[in-house]
């Protein structure tokens, strides 16, 4: 039935602000930090379609006990976009192919530490207007008996209008799960603050946990 | 003297109001980090003097050095490179104040 609500939402294109590739011949840099979850990128777009990249991604288990480390070389590729006056839509395609090291910690068993290749295929789908925003992300991490997949859905809205030299603020609540890892959904609202040359967002999750985003172009 | 200043404040002065401005209105653009491409590219062109761009009323304006000229293909262009469709745009005589957000 989640998979269905998903779909459903990736259908509708659900919204999502700045994409996860900028503009034709510039750099994207993007980190996402948390203490469960810590993902930081840079990509370069070769064209206004397409970027490639480097990725490294943390994860970690609620429980404290399973830690990932995910190293991945990255393509990104924007399928559609819908330009309208006052809304923009997008749908994505994201991609990885990578190392991944896998610690079970488990107190009962002697320590371990596992290497595999990972692939991390998924769409984001995102629509946006100037006052509002929705994203829907689903991504495949997958292994060798492993899988942690990982969904996210984003809903926003800004306080007011700006002007195009003027930082906007935004409230953002974020929901996501990730397979195999953390099978509750962590919600975050965040702040968001959007400028012609950063973004950030801060907030705190349903355990009490802070949260950081940020997106440079450069 | 002060004749000869008045002068040419007016001549500057006129200079600076009729500069050759190309005006775009351009759909997408719903938030400055994203809109910052067209920007960049813009003032990449040797042609350009300075861009403004006006979310509210979704137009891209650019004012033209002297003696440079630009076709609008290559300015419509860009901004496609950028992510953006261009659904109308026009050359002017003006000031490019005049599409700033009040």
């Amino acid at each position: 039935m989640r998979i269905l609500i998903l779909g459903l939402c990736l259908l509708w294109a659900l919204p999502a602000t700045a994409g996860p590739m900028g503009f034709q011949s510039s750099w994207m840099s993007m980190g996402d930090l948390g203490p469960n979850w810590r993902e930081a990128f840079v990509n370069y777009a070769l064209t206004s379609r397409d970027a490639i990249g480097i990725s490294q991604t943390y994860m970690r288990s609620d429980n404290k006990l399973q830690t990932r480390d995910l190293s991945e070389i990255t393509y990104t590729r924007l399928l559609y976009r819908l330009n309208q006056a006052h809304a923009q839509s997008n749908l994505w395609f994201v991609s990885g192919i990578g190392g991944i090291n896998i610690d079970n910690n488990q107190p009962e068993a002697k320590p371990e530490v596992q290497q595999k290749i990972m692939l991390s295929p998924g769409v984001s789908a995102d629509y946006e207007t100037r006052r509002l925003y929705f994203s829907a992300t689903q991504r495949l991490y997958r292994s060798e008996n492993l899988n942690h997949d990982y969904s996210a859905l984003r809903a926003g809205f800004s306080f007011y209008e700006t002007d195009y030299t003027q930082t906007q603020p935004w409230l953002v609540i974020e929901a996501r799960q990730m397979h195999d890892l953390t099978e509750q959904v962590e919600v975050t609202p965040m702040l968001r603050f959007i400028n012609k040359q950063y973004f950030i967002e801060a907030g705190v999750n349903n355990t009490q946990q802070v949260r950081f985003n940020f997106m440079f172009i450069f | 003297m002060k004749k000869f200043n008045l002068c040419v404040l007016m001549i500057l002065s006129f200079n600076l109001q009729a500069a050759e401005i190309i005006k775009a209105e351009v759909n997408g653009m719903v938030c400055a980090f994203c809109a910052q491409g067209i920007e960049k590219k813009l003032r990449k062109l040797p042609q350009i003097q300075d861009v403004t761009i006006n979310l509210k009323n979704h137009i891209v304006a650019v004012a033209l050095n002297d003696q440079h000229t630009l076709t609008v293909n290559t300015i419509k262009d860009l901004i496609k490179d950028a992510g953006y469709d261009v659904t109308d745009i026009k050359v002017m005589q003006g000031d490019l104040q005049q599409f700033k957000q009040p």
